[in-house]
């Protein structure tokens, strides 16, 4: 228990450390914070204006304190861009940004597992070069072009499923595919070195002395051994489709936390890089704290 | 005399891989008699449970395989199997226990769990059967409160009582031989007593075979009926355990007596064969203990010695001890 508590209090320090980082760098980082707002006709008089009723002519730490004093009284504030409440913006942005990273997620260890198992199991066959040889091409490849690719591919040239923008199912396939890439890749090789190493422990041959399948060994015995570093990985690979998902929603157009949050940054949005930013932060905490907690379940040496 | 239950003959199992090419098993001659224990001795890297692992086909390969001779049990010839049908022979009809009970046991599994796949691998029983036929199979092993480990991890169990389940797995589905490699080098030397004690009424109980390869001379003394000592990668000698105890032949075997160490006398006493094991990729023409034999004649140099018998067991020497 004191365990759990210890985690939440961690959780809490981040958050809050996370969230001075990210409130000093947004505002050290230069750029014009009216240019969103204002046409461009605006005199300077009036950009001054508009500071001042935003609070930024008052001390770092001063607005710091305010924004955290808002933060917990529930007042997130809002877009500067177009002032719409965050809070209302955020649920919209955060559901479709879970079904595409959710999405992500169900390929990276629904495809990833499956092909890597598949390689280990018929190792040094053709179907294992190729497995392996794609898995090193999907770690290489920078997901921005291989979006540029597949969308000249499945959008462009075949016509299979539009370019960007968002809607049912067939808007989801590109985008989720790009960004679960290279955590394909690189859970397509962890298994698979995970299985070999596995299929070498003794026990192995113990159930195989005692007449157990092949399959049954492999896809039983070998695979839940081989598991448990691929959980305890997990936590960084959606850390690691977060940080893509920047990326991957800009470039399809897919109007998500990713999204939001770098027009936030190149528009100078203050309150909108504050709260999608510590949201992430957020969500990778979680996403590692359900890991660990995973882990512990699949490991009976813990669970006990 | 009955049929021997199992009938090694003439087997070598070699290393094959890129350009490399030897035997490490060399024309092994072994027979398991019904309910026998038969030990195999030997130094480590002598073969020992490498010929116990191809009986199976459970040696790794590739690099190894099974470059000549046959393995007969019940009138065929296992190296002729199908993966298939070796599948249905191991565990049912020949068992086999290993040596590091801590590490031979799925860590992800109840003991209980690995039983019941074990008995619904060669047997089509439900589950609750399957169930009933493994808590058996751990009472027989000895195990003290079947129902409790049967439910427990690997982890939980001490190293006797490990052992002890890879012994109700051997068992679970009613082997005729089981095959033991090194099952007590393990454990501490009071669990060795009852593990090798359980072993021997189960072959009494059951009417089983036991092949038990052991580098322990004291542990082949205290329960084999017959032994077939090893030498790289030979037999070089085999028959019954009071013969070649009271009687060694081979010059390997006299040595191998002469080194273990016995209470009451003096270090002068204990004997060392001098010179080291040739490696397998390295075998002289004749003899391969020629180079650290005392009793080496001329035609040990140039000629390998054939097995024979000779007075109540078989020897593989030219020149041996009367």
């Amino acid at each position: 228990m004191s365990a759990v508590i210890k985690r939440v209090l961690l959780t809490l320090l981040l958050l809050q450390l996370s969230s001075l980082a990210v409130f000093a760098a947004i505002r050290l980082s230069g750029g014009d914070v009216t240019a969103a707002r204002l046409p461009a006709s605006a005199t300077a008089e009036d950009r001054e204006l508009f500071r001042e009723q935003i609070g930024l002519n008052q001390p770092i730490l001063t607005q710091y304190v305010d924004y955290l004093g808002n933060v917990v009284r529930g007042d997130l504030g809002n877009s500067l861009t177009n002032n719409a409440r965050i809070s209302t913006l955020a649920v919209e942005k955060i559901r479709n940004s879970l079904i595409l990273g959710g999405a992500a997620i169900v390929l990276v260890f629904g495809i990833g597992i499956p092909l890597g198992m598949l390689a280990a199991f018929r190792r040094n066959s053709w179907l294992d070069t190729s497995i392996s040889s794609a898995a090193v091409a999907g770690m290489a490849v920078p997901n921005f072009w291989l979006a540029l690719l597949v969308v000249w591919l499945f959008s462009s040239t075949l016509g299979w499923f539009p370019p960007a923008g968002s809607g049912g199912f067939r808007y989801l396939v590109l985008p989720a595919l790009v960004l679960a890439a290279e955590g394909i890749a690189l859970t397509v090789r962890m298994t698979r070195s995970a299985m070999l190493e596995n299929v070498g422990q003794d026990f192995v041959r113990t159930l195989r002395a005692a007449g157990l399948s092949e399959s049954r060994v492999y896809f039983k015995h070998v695979l839940r051994n081989s598991l448990l570093p691929i959980i305890s990985l997990a936590g960084l690979r959606v850390g690691q489709i977060i940080g893509y998902a920047l990326v991957v929603e800009t470039i399809f157009g897919w109007p998500g936390v990713g999204q939001i949050l770098v027009n936030g940054v190149l528009r100078r949005d203050y309150p909108i890089v504050q709260f999608f930013s510590l949201l992430l932060v957020l969500v990778v905490t979680l996403g590692n704290l359900a890991a660990s907690v995973g882990y512990t379940l699949a490991n009976p040496r813990l669970r006990k | 005399m009955t049929a021997p239950l199992l009938e090694i003959s003439d087997l070598s199992v070699g290393l094959r891989a890129g350009g490399v090419a030897y035997d490490i098993v060399r024309n092994v001659n072994l027979t398991v008699d019904q309910n026998e224990i038969l030990a195999i001795v030997g130094e480590s890297g002598c073969g020992k449970s490498l010929t116990a692992l191809s009986i199976l086909q459970l040696q790794a390969s590739p690099p190894l395989h099974i470059t000549g001779g046959s393995v007969v049990y019940g009138g065929s010839d296992l190296v002729k199997k199908s993966k298939k049908e070796m599948r249905a022979i191991r565990g049912s009809e020949i068992a086999m226990i290993f040596q590091d009970p801590m590490s031979a046991l799925d860590p992800m599994f109840t003991v209980g769990s690995v039983l019941v796949s074990a008995v619904r691998a060669h047997q089509d029983v439900t589950r609750d059967v399957a169930e009933k036929i493994a808590l058996e199979a751990l009472a027989d092993a000895g195990i003290e409160d079947p129902r409790r480990r049967f439910a427990e991890y690997p982890f939980q169990l001490s190293g006797g009582v490990s052992q002890r389940a890879m012994i109700a797995l051997a068992l679970v589905n009613s082997p005729k031989l089981i095959i033991a490699d090194e099952p007590t080098t393990a454990l501490d030397v009071t669990v060795q007593a009852q593990i090798l004690d359980r072993l021997r009424a189960l072959k009494n109980e059951r009417g089983m075979s036991i092949m038990l390869i052991t580098h322990n001379l004291g542990v082949v003394a205290s329960v084999a009926d017959r032994m077939a000592v090893m030498y790289a990668g030979e037999v070089v000698e085999m028959g019954a355990v009071s013969d070649v105890f009271a009687k060694p032949q081979h010059p390997y075997t006299t040595g191998l007596l002469g080194a273990v160490p016995r209470l009451g006398a003096g270090e002068a006493d204990l004997v060392p064969i001098p010179g080291r094991v040739p490696q397998p990729d390295e075998l002289p023409a004749g003899c391969s203990f020629a180079d650290r034999c005392s009793r080496v004649v001329d035609s040990c140099r140039t000629t390998r010695p054939e097995i024979s018998v000779r007075g109540r067991a078989e020897v593989r020497c030219f020149n041996p001890v009367s």
